[in-house]
Parts: C-alpha cells; structure tokens; sequence
C-alpha cells in the first residue's frame, strides 16, 4: 500500500510566551488540512508526536485533549519517544494506514518548553536518559559532548569544525520564515560563546523552543501529494555508556539500512536530508551513520559548504535551519522535518529550496541515540 | 522522582558497583545542571572502562584539572547524589576519583 502526506504546516518555531499550546495545534492542524485540501471531517485518527506534556505541563491524556481542542472525535494518541517522538508519531500514523484501518490520518508534533526555567527543562530532557546517567548529575549537552570528545581524539574533528555547522544552519535558518533564529552566525561567535558542557558552548546547542507541525497522511494520491517510500524504527541503550561504540549511534545506522532497502535507493541518491542536529556534533555523527560521508570526514565536508544549499553539489543537510537554527520544540521536531522535506520536494521551499530535489531523507533522534526514526520521501515527478 | 522505596531497592545495586576499578574513557564538564544538582556545578561527568567489564556514566570527584584525560585510573565510591528528598531520605549513588 501507498502512503501520501497530502498537507504539511509548520507554526512560527521559537519562544512563544504569548501562544498556548491548544493555539499551536490549532495553526499547525488547520494549516495542514488546508494545505491538504481536507476538510476535518474526513480525518479519521490523530496521532500526538510530545515528549514533555506530563513532565512540565502537567497534562497528560493527550490525545483525547488535542481530538477536543480540534472538534475531531476521532481515536486519538500520544506518541512519546523523546526527541523522536515527532518521528515516532509520524511512523505509528503510517502504520495505521498500512494496516487498513483508516484512510485519512493527522500527524501533530507538539511542544512547549519556554515556560518553564532552563533548569527544569534540563532535568525534565534527562527523563530520555538512563537512571545512571540522572544519578551522575549528566545533561543532554554533557552526553553529546562526551561524544563529541572521542570523535575529536579518533578522527581529529575540531572545535571551529562543530562551529560550522552550526554556522550553515543558521544560514539556512536565516531563509526560512518560520525558524526561531534569522541570524548569521560565525565560528567566532560559536567559539566565544559560554560553555554549557566541554567541549560543547551554548552555540553548539540547539534551543528550547515552542512550536507545532503537523501532516496529513493518506492512501489516496492527491495532486501535490508527496510519497512515503520508507517509514523505519530502530533502538539501542538508553545510556551512551551501554553501547559498543561512542562514536556512531548504531540505531542511526540501522534504521537508515533498513529504510535504504525499503526505498530501494542508496544515501547517494538522497538529494535533501533533514537530520537531528540537538547538538553539532550529532549532525557530524548523523552524516557519517546515515552513509552520506565516511566515519571521521563530515566535520570537514560540513566545514567546507558540501551541504549548504546553493553550495552543495550532492547533498543539502537540514534546509529548514535544523534543530539548531529553526529551533527544536522536542515533539514537534521530527513532524517538522518531514513538513520541510515536503516542500522541497514539491519545489515550495522559496529561497532555501533545492534546486531538482526528487528524494528527501528525515532523520530523528530520541535520548543520545536510544531511538532513531527514519523516513524516506519521494516526489511524484 | 526519588521515592524511598526506589531508593532502597535500588541500593542493592550500588554496593556491588562499589571499589570497581577502572580508566576514562570520556568526558564532560556539566556547567548548566540540572535543577537538583545547581549547587554542584561545574562537574565532571566521566564514561569509565572497567576493569573486568563494563562500563560506568558517574561524575568524577576529588580530582584535579591534569586528571581530566583519557585514561586516566580511577576507583568507584560511593557518594550522596543530591540532596534529602522531603521524605528525609538521603539518595547514595555511584561516582569516581582518580588513583
């Protein structure tokens, strides 16, 4: 069976201390069926992408507050897998069509973080870590750092390479209306900024953010519908120190094997990718374990524009300004990738738009790599 | 959350992860914590290779900065994590210093 996102949106990412959640969903969900040229009635299942609602919001049961918030009385679900859980959603919603109970889906990820004191989002994060790593008072920037200093000892990345990429997503961030940040950035800037975890600086880091995306999905084609060709899940430990190997994410790998053979396509065919960029060096990581570079080589191809849109000649990483530069409200992440891949693919994406792309990769991540979501979309040209 | 039973089930586990020896074989300094552990800040967390197997995430006490390398021995011990939850009890975990 064919799966088609008929309609994709995006809100405004950033800090959005005026907007409440039940208005995020509201912009992101009827910008979606509009785009899909839907009306709410035909929608059959809403799937929630959310991480944090429980922890910080205090509000669970998700699904059925969103299905009332939306006039949809419809089976509805929250989906939690971290940072993955946009993703997560996306994939759940996918096999639920596949499975023929329903025709017409809504994918909604969500997120609302600046609320709440950096220290409390910190601490609600950790929840996507392992009991140890809570107990060893670890962040999310310390476990990628972590990483981030083994890949530097084994394969001589440097400091000024993570600045760069950092510096292109800003630049791709800075075409796209709806990110939280329309800066350029230097590898100064990134180099000068204060230190959250050694070796990573508060510009290596993507930000806590607020937003919503959503997509509907469907097994009718439609004309501006773009295809699903693989939707694939993959897990490891929770905790870095469980794993063989501290620099690839091995689900990372395994989810993009899987999904390759599902699509019948190679990394080398990939036009357009959209990667979980939580931190510098997870983009790094995640060109190498997706196949786009070997192991140790990204830092560099990164640092010298091989993935900057208007500069690439094989392959544009996160054109919508990533998780960095668009900002990362963790459950709506993985929904927006695909939101952005879809109009790529359509030839939608205004100045940040790549030239010819036919096939788009997303690629999102839960915890420090315990979950890895993949998802390969075709044009119909 | 803590909980004291959470907290005395999980002992059980920490006296055996106790005078394990081992070496560095990553590292961090926390500067932005999370919110129980503020008044700690700035800390090391540290991925220790143990010796005999396995692998341990801890922070690294009692240190200096030229132990901060790869490789570096260190010995486990046991340490309060965080402070007395309202219930009075006192959470102990794992950490590492060097030898």
């Amino acid at each position: 069976m064919k799966i088609y996102v008929t309609g994709a949106a995006t809100t405004k990412f950033g800090e959005l201390w005026g907007v409440s959640p039940r208005t995020l969903a509201h912009q992101a969900v009827g910008s979606a069926l509009k785009d899909a040229n839907t009306e709410a009635s035909r929608v059959q299942a809403l799937f929630v992408g959310n991480m944090l609602s429980g922890m910080l919001g205090g509000q669970e049961h998700l699904g059925a507050f969103f299905a009332e918030e939306l006039g949809l009385s419809v089976p509805a679900f929250k989906v939690e897998g971290a940072c993955a859980s946009g993703g997560l959603a996306l994939h759940n919603a996918v096999n639920s069509l596949v499975s023929g109970q329903y025709d017409t889906v809504v994918v909604l990820g969500i997120e609302k973080m600046t609320d709440h004191k950096p220290e409390d989002v910190a601490t609600a994060l950790m929840g996507a870590g392992s009991e140890e790593e809570r107990s060893a008072g670890a962040t999310f920037p310390g476990l990628y750092a972590i990483l981030a200093r083994v890949h530097m000892k084994e394969f001589g990345t440097t400091e000024e390479e993570l600045a760069a990429v950092a510096m292109k997503n800003h630049y791709h961030a800075s075409l796209n209306p709806n990110a939280q940040f329309r800066n350029a950035l230097t590898v100064e800037q990134v180099m000068k900024s204060s230190r959250i975890a050694d070796p990573l600086k508060l510009l290596d880091c993507s930000p806590i953010s607020d937003g919503a995306a959503a997509v509907v999905l469907s097994t009718i084609r439609t004309k501006r519908s773009i295809k699903i060709a693989a939707s694939v899940v993959a897990t490891d430990t929770l905790g870095l120190a469980q794993r063989k190997s501290l620099t690839e994410l091995a689900a990372t790998r395994t989810s993009a094997r899987r999904a390759y053979g599902k699509a019948s396509v190679t990394a080398k065919d990939i036009d357009v990718a959209e990667v979980h960029d939580c931190f510098t060096i997870a983009e790094v990581l995640a060109m190498e374990d997706l196949g786009f570079f070997p192991k140790g080589q990204a830092a560099r191809a990164i640092s010298k524009g091989q993935t900057t849109v208007g500069k690439a000649k094989d392959i544009v990483v996160n054109p919508s300004g990533g998780l960095k530069g668009c900002g990362h409200p963790v459950g709506a992440t993985g929904v927006k990738q695909a939101v952005e891949l879809v109009e790529q693919l359509r030839g939608t994406a205004g100045k940040r738009q790549v030239q010819g792309a036919k096939v788009g990769l997303a690629h999102n991540v839960g915890g420090s790599g315990a979950t890895a979501v993949i998802h390969i979309f075709k044009s119909p040209k | 959350m803590n909980s004291p039973v959470k907290i005395w089930r999980n002992q059980k586990n920490i006296a055996g992860l106790v005078g394990k020896f081992g070496t560095i074989l990553s590292w961090t300094i926390v500067r932005v914590p999370p919110g129980d552990f503020t008044d700690q800040a700035p800390y090391p967390v540290v991925v220790v290779e143990l010796t005999g197997g396995g692998r341990i995430t801890c922070q690294l006490v009692d240190y200096d900065e030229k132990h901060l390398v790869f490789g570096q021995n260190v010995v486990t011990i046991i340490r309060r994590v965080t402070h007395p939850d309202p219930d009075g009890v006192i959470p102990y975990g794992i950490k590492a210093k060097p030898v």
